[in-house]
């Protein structure tokens, strides 16, 4: 009984842990390239592109977006189709 | 070489240099991995941070990937046939609206491929264009930096209609 709930437990806390949208710097992409597909994938205004583009750009890497690992999923694999370097990884609570 | 955006959304270069028609003729080639490793990491690089993320990464091997490399080959097959026009009239190219997103991620693959083929670095992105072009490496950059400046152009086309 107290194994059962333990695992209900830890299933529930795993599915609702959220999880980020990493893209990572590439020194070919354009920056330009970037920012469009920033506001392609997440319906961001050109400055909050802009804005997450630099961050690439200058820190090596940007958090696009958190939330439910579906959802990060899809955002994943739709900047992959663009070719950018984008990673899904847990957030840390 | 000019490049000019029309009424309908195309694009059309016109007056290309037989250099910039060949360089646009080994499109094809350049996305082509050919077996190379660096080149198929960089094109379909890992979903994940961590690599004990297993499950991701088999639901991603099982049903993204395949996904992804059909979404790249159908790009270049669209942009392999505007390609053949320019054997027939080759100072002259047309990109209909509806192909321009296969061209901008063609141009990207080929530039990323080249990158990862010949181990471009930072600094080799900043240098000037060499003006002679001495080996395959220097072709490459080249061939980089001209697809860059096509995507450039594609994408400030698209932007200034939309807004």
């Amino acid at each position: 009984m107290t194994t059962e709930t333990l695992t209900q437990t830890k299933e529930k806390t795993e599915i609702g842990a959220p999880w980020n949208v990493v893209v990572h710097n590439d020194p070919v992409n354009l920056m330009s390239y970037v920012t469009m597909v920033f506001k392609r994938v997440f319906g961001y205004s050109t400055q909050q592109a802009t804005r997450h583009m630099l961050e690439v750009h200058h820190k090596g890497r940007s958090v696009l977006w958190t939330g439910e690992r579906e959802r990060a999923e899809f955002y994943i694999q739709q900047l992959h189709s663009y070719l950018l370097l984008a990673t899904l990884e847990r957030a840390e609570s | 070489m000019e490049i000019e955006r029309n009424e309908d959304g195309s694009f059309t270069l016109s007056e290309i240099e037989p250099t910039l028609t060949e360089i646009l003729l080994s499109i094809p080639s350049a996305i082509e991995p050919e077996g190379d490793e660096k080149v198929l990491n960089r094109l379909y690089p890992s979903p994940v941070s961590s690599p004990a993320e297993t499950e991701v990464l088999q639901e991603w091997n099982e049903y993204v990937a395949p996904e992804l490399r059909k979404l790249f080959h159908d790009a270049a097959v669209i942009v392999k046939d505007d390609l053949d026009r320019l054997v027939d009239e080759p100072s002259q190219l047309t990109i209909p609206a509806a192909n321009v997103d296969a061209w901008l991620n063609v141009l990207n693959q080929a530039r990323l491929a080249l990158a990862a083929r010949y181990d471009v670095t930072e600094e080799d992105m900043e240098r000037p264009i060499a003006p002679v072009l001495n080996d395959d490496r220097e072709v490459a950059l080249f061939q980089i930096h001209f697809y860059g400046f096509l995507q450039e152009c594609l994408i400030k086309g698209i932007e200034s209609h939309d807004f």
